[in-house]
């Protein structure tokens, strides 16, 4: 009981003392807990929004969802007589057919695409009865003949559309223009996708090209017979009527529901566990800035804990009493760490709002889970962290009570310490060399995982002992430029070793993430331009951002382009079956179908044969894993059965190299063998094109290009300097992001610098105050204050950017094995966090400064 | 009348007055209204340079606030308070800090030293800040003085409670400041240690001229000094030259006897 009563008063007394580290647990915990929250709310969005925009019984073809159902710009379609069959089925009230497609680009009248940038998709379809369920018009008129169209009312917004407006779709089927004659709004949550109606006959023609076509058909219960019922009886109505190729695909609402929400909750679930894992990162950080804390309180009331020792308290009953102040502080810490992870939940969705995705809070969904699992880790964290001072704290001896205070002892980093993390530290580094030599990249990762792992362990045990010297070495260089406040803010550093190296070690964890990712960021951007320097000959290539592929129309306008000597065909069949000599099978396989000048466009090394062999007739090339894996050489014959298509016998004429970063794992046949077995109806559009220039007419072509494509702007003309620099801002956005969600740990290492020169002013107040009599004023007071916390975050930057560099080198020797040749490290990056880290440090001494500058000097003086 | 005032007069160098410290009229008062507590009530004061002054009185008298207030670590009242003829009264932090490094010397109870600092970094301390180069025929003749020289390069937790008040003597001599302020200096020292430092402290005035006040409330250090001067309730009550143990003890023992009228030197109490 007193334990309980003694640790509530030490928290009480000294809540100030762990304002930080409490902070340090409530970031982590709503940062877990607002991904919890938000992720669950997604997906009872979606959950409601997919069971709302489900029919009672949907029919569609059976391969609408294959891979290649769109690839030929046509969605697979049902004849539209079924619906007269599907009517009159048993407990069928009515049946509507629909027709949408998403392989089509929507523009303004100043050919300006209107299609969302956040990857949600563009819909044109057919307004239908079903669709009025979800929307209301709210300006205007349903679209009625082939010149109107009808638009949702957000992207009308977005991009200020209103009645009148001309827009044209493009598709496959040719341009086709309208005039804006109604904007409708969802009743329902709008995921962030452009739709655009159009009436039947009109969705018809220029989605599929032909009348009478279904995508779907969308069938509505009669009353009193359930979703089940009703599908067994179309189903049964149906069966007389199967189309030549392929069934239907019948589900009841909660079917397609599921479904929808199945594929949903995949993409939400990476996001997830992305966002966890930087939670916990940042978690892991915390530990440091809580252990921090306690030893420092545990140091400071070593003569109240050796009174408990003298009156008769048990070493169990000190430990306890310092662990259960963690609990405390890991209990208030994590609960408001939950209140704040919902708020974060509901930032998170307005900013989904921003971007178009517009969420109700009324779905706001918090599992019971969610609650359990923050203050489960935010109790863990802080026991785990309290663990080592707990214990030090019960081997206080009853003497220390009668001991004069005076300050702390230098605690000394340990020899047994330098052994340990030294051992650690040359364990990993063999690990991380071993990762280098690795033949495979199945072993290499391994070997990665456990270097990496070991040397950060060894380099936060032995963190300690490099303080010393790092501190040393950086006073030489820097500190010493201040005279004798240098000298005591090195010093300062330098006093306990232990706080310094546990502060640094909680920057080094997150900056040498950073580090470690820009050089492999960095060495990946290196490497690709490397290789399109060596290997790709063409002058331009043509592809759509957004993955739309390329129209017929589009290609011939290419083609017609001045200036313009070869463009190369470039398609991506999916799903196809490839049987091999000895009988074994490789399912849905993708290959790729190229003109034979493909070869010349982008010149990879082959292993085996001469590439160009492959675009010869019935000819094909594989890549080395795969020729491995299969026992394929040059000359064998596979069976390959072409998806939507006939079977043909293909003779392997090479095998290409696996150390490529553009094309890996490609299979290259020929475009003309590809249409040998595949009907030109089922034949996949192109998803690149490659155009090259006659010569000394580049910057024309270029131009040409531009102008010739200027009716589809969903597409892009990239030479080879733009194709690198996209490149390079493709890795940009995607190192951003990871910097982002690292920043999280970084703020929770800065506020454990924070902590360590807080504790560090209340516990030297005297010492300040002796200062301040004899004649140290404010400003130098404060700047000896900085210079310490400047040194604090370059040692840990020093830490952290050597550590992750080491990583990175490790990492890309491991994944030159996969094409990732050239090593380079972004210097300016690494010197720019260097130098931000030390900004940082005077950020982080701002408040503990100008506290110790407020003190006043007797009080000071007089403090015990 | 006020009592331990004499009259200022020009030193013997000609340059600077006689006195190093005066106090006029100075009150300190702590809260307002009823919680009013009036620690030191118009007291005057002059100190003498190259004098040994001794503040005795018993506890809450205000000896360590009058010397804290001349020493320009706590702000006063009401009334004037001047070092030399520099009037430290209504000075800002930033003067009053420069005044402190370059002029005044302390010395406190404990807790005098710089933990991470050595011995000798300890001593140049309020140089190095000053950012002045320590005058070296000095130095090695303050440290040889307070018989260091072997310790130099010792870190203060490695040092016995008397010599860190010796290293502490000879930081307050080191900057050579015009006077030097004394904390009970030897409150936490035995009797063999404490008579180390207090003969230091006699020698830096004998021998260098120094001026120190010392607040104490030990007769035996106390008869160390030149002069003592004695405070009860704020008030100076008394004072007392050549002081020998005895006869400081002699005249405490009476004051808290409740008999001051009877004191031999005819003390003027309650001073207008």
């Amino acid at each position: 009981m007193t334990t309980t009563r003694n640790a509530v008063r030490g928290f009480l007394a000294h809540k100030g003392r762990m304002a930080l580290s409490g902070i340090a647990v409530l970031l982590s915990v709503a940062f877990v807990c607002g991904t919890l929250v938000f992720t669950d709310t997604m997906n009872t969005t979606f959950d409601k929004l997919f069971a709302t925009t489900s029919a009672d019984v949907t029919v569609s073809p059976e391969d609408a969802d294959a891979e290649n159902a769109s690839a030929t710009g046509v969605p697979p379609v049902l004849p539209a007589g079924l619906v007269a069959d599907i009517e009159r089925a048993e407990g069928v009230a009515s049946a509507e057919g629909g027709v949408f497609s998403t392989s089509v680009t929507v523009v303004d009248a100043d050919k300006d695409s209107l299609s969302p940038t956040s990857g949600a998709p563009t819909i044109v379809g057919n307004w239908t009865d079903f669709d009025a369920r979800t929307m209301e018009i709210t300006d205007g008129a349903a679209p009625r003949g082939s010149g109107q169209v009808m638009v949702d009312a957000d992207t009308a917004d977005k991009h200020g559309l209103a009645l009148g407006d001309a827009v044209s779709v493009i598709g496959v089927k040719g341009t086709h223009a309208a005039e804006i004659s109604g904007i409708a709004a969802f009743t329902v949550t709008n995921p962030g996708a452009a739709v655009f109606y159009f009436d039947t006959p009109t969705a018809q023609k220029i989605l599929v090209g032909e009348e009478d076509v279904f995508t779907d058909i969308h069938v509505t219960a009669a009353d009193g017979r359930t979703d089940e019922q009703v599908k067994k009886n179309v189903t049964a109505a149906l069966a007389g009527t199967a189309a030549a190729d392929g069934g239907y695909k019948i589900l009841t609402a909660d079917e397609a529901g599921d479904q929808a929400s199945a594929d949903f909750a995949g993409v939400l679930d990476v996001m997830k566990y992305a966002m966890l894992g930087f939670a916990l990162l940042a978690a892991l950080v915390g530990v440091f800035l809580i252990f921090n804390t306690f030893s420092m309180l545990v140091t400071q009331r070593t003569r109240e804990i050796g009174l408990m020792r003298a009156v008769g308290s048990s070493r169990k009953q000190v430990n306890q009493t310092v662990l259960a102040e963690a609990l405390i502080l890991g209990v208030v810490g994590s609960a408001l760490g939950v209140g704040a992870g919902i708020g974060l939940a509901v930032l998170l969705m307005e900013a989904m709002g921003a971007m178009g995705m517009n969420l109700s809070t009324d779905d706001l969904t918090v599992a019971w889970t969610t609650p359990v699992a923050g203050v489960v880790l935010g109790v863990v964290v802080t026991l785990v962290a309290a663990y080592l001072p707990a214990r030090r704290a019960s081997k206080v001896s009853p003497m220390a009570a009668l001991r004069d205070p005076g300050m702390p002892a230098d605690a000394r980093a340990g020899r047994i310490r330098l052994a340990l993390g030294t051992v650690l530290t040359l364990a990993g580094a063999a690990a991380l060399h071993a990762t280098t030599r690795a033949e495979a990249a199945g072993d290499g990762s391994q070997w990665l995982g456990l270097g990496i792992v070991t040397t950060l362990v060894g380099f936060i045990v032995v963190g300690p002992v490099l303080a010393s010297g790092v501190v040393r070495v950086l006073g030489l260089l820097v500190l010493r430029l201040f005279g004798p406040v240098g000298r005591m803010a090195e010093r300062n550093a330098l006093r306990n070793p232990r706080r310094t190296g546990a502060t640094g070690a909680a920057l080094m964890i997150g900056l040498a993430l950073v580090a470690c990712l820009s050089v492999v960021g960095s060495s990946m951007v290196a490497s690709a331009t490397d290789q399109l320097d060596k290997t790709v000959g063409t002058d331009f290539i043509i592809q759509s951002p957004s993955g739309q592929l390329i129209t017929p129309q589009a290609v011939d306008a290419v083609r017609g382009a001045e200036g313009i000597d070869r463009v190369t065909e470039y398609k991506l069949l999916p799903d196809a079956r490839i049987t091999m000599p000895d009988g074994r099978v490789a399912d849905k396989e993708w290959l790729n179908a190229a003109d034979p000048s493909y070869a010349r466009d982008l010149r990879t090394d082959t292993e085996a044969g001469d590439l160009a062999d492959a675009y010869e007739p019935d000819s094909m090339s594989v890549f080395g894993d795969f020729a491995d894996k299969y026992g394929l050489t040059v000359g064998s014959e596979v069976k390959v059965d072409f998806p939507g298509g006939g079977t043909g016998t293909l003779t392997v004429r090479a095998i290409t190299s696996d150390e490529v970063t553009v094309d890996k794992g490609a299979l290259y046949l020929s475009v003309d063998t590809a249409a040998k077995y595949i009907p030109a109806e089922k034949m996949p559009l192109d998803s690149m094109l490659f155009a090259g220039a006659e010569d000394g007419q580049e910057d024309a072509a270029y131009t040409a290009l531009k102008a010739a494509l200027d009716d589809y702007p969903q597409y892009q003309v990239m030479d080879r300097t733009d194709y690198k620099e996209a490149l390079r801002d493709q890795m940009g956005q995607m190192l951003n992001i990871v910097y982002a969600l690292l920043a999280l740990a970084v703020i929770v290492a800065v506020l454990g610098v924070v902590n360590t020169l807080a504790l560090s002013v209340i516990e030297r107040t005297r010492e300040i105050g002796l200062m301040r009599a004899i004649g140290l004023s404010r400003r130098q007071l404060r700047r000896m204050i900085r210079l310490e916390s400047v040194v604090i975050a370059l040692f840990g930057a020093l830490l952290g950017l050597g550590l992750g560099m080491g990583w990175g080198a490790a990492a890309q020797q491991l994944l030159a094995l996969e094409g990732l040749t050239v090593l380079e490290v972004p210097w300016p990056t690494i010197l720019g966090v260097f130098a931000g880290s030390a900004v940082v440090g005077l950020l982080a001494a701002l408040a503990p400064a100008h506290r110790a500058g407020r003190m006043n000097v007797l009080g000071a003086i007089a403090t015990e | 009348m006020t009592s331990a005032v004499t009259i200022p007069k020009s030193g013997g160098t000609g340059r600077t007055s006689a006195v190093a410290a005066r106090a006029r009229q100075v009150v300190k008062a702590y809260g307002t209204g009823e919680t009013r507590v009036v620690a030191l009530d118009t007291v005057d004061v002059d100190l003498m340079r190259g004098e040994f002054t001794a503040i005795m009185g018993p506890s809450g008298s205000g000896k360590s606030t009058l010397m804290h207030c001349l020493a320009g670590l706590d702000t006063v009242t009401s009334g004037q308070i001047f070092l030399d003829d520099t009037e430290i009264t209504g000075l800002k932090d930033k003067k009053l800090t420069r005044l402190r490094r370059d002029q005044v010397g302390f010395v406190f109870q404990a807790f005098n030293l710089v933990p991470t600092l050595n011995a000798l970094e300890n001593i140049t301390l309020p140089l190095d800040i000053a950012g002045r180069k320590p005058d070296q025929e000095w130095l090695e003749r303050v440290v040889e003085t307070v018989g260091l020289a072997g310790r130099l390069k010792h870190r203060p937790a490695q040092l016995s409670g008397g010599q860190q008040q010796r290293v502490a003597v000879a930081r307050a001599l080191a900057s050579r400041p015009r006077i030097i302020f004394g904390d009970e200096p030897t409150g936490n020292l035995d009797s063999r240690a404490g008579a180390e430092v207090l003969g230091f402290l006699r020698r830096s005035v004998d021998e260098f001229g120094q001026t120190i006040v010392m607040v104490t409330h030990d007769p035996v250090a106390a008869s160390y000094a030149d002069r003592v001067v004695y405070l009860a309730d704020g008030r100076i009550v008394d004072e007392m030259r050549s002081p020998t143990a005895e006869a400081v003890l002699d005249r405490m023992l009476r004051f808290s006897g409740g008999h001051p009228q009877t004191s031999a030197t005819g003390t003027r109490e309650r001073t207008a």
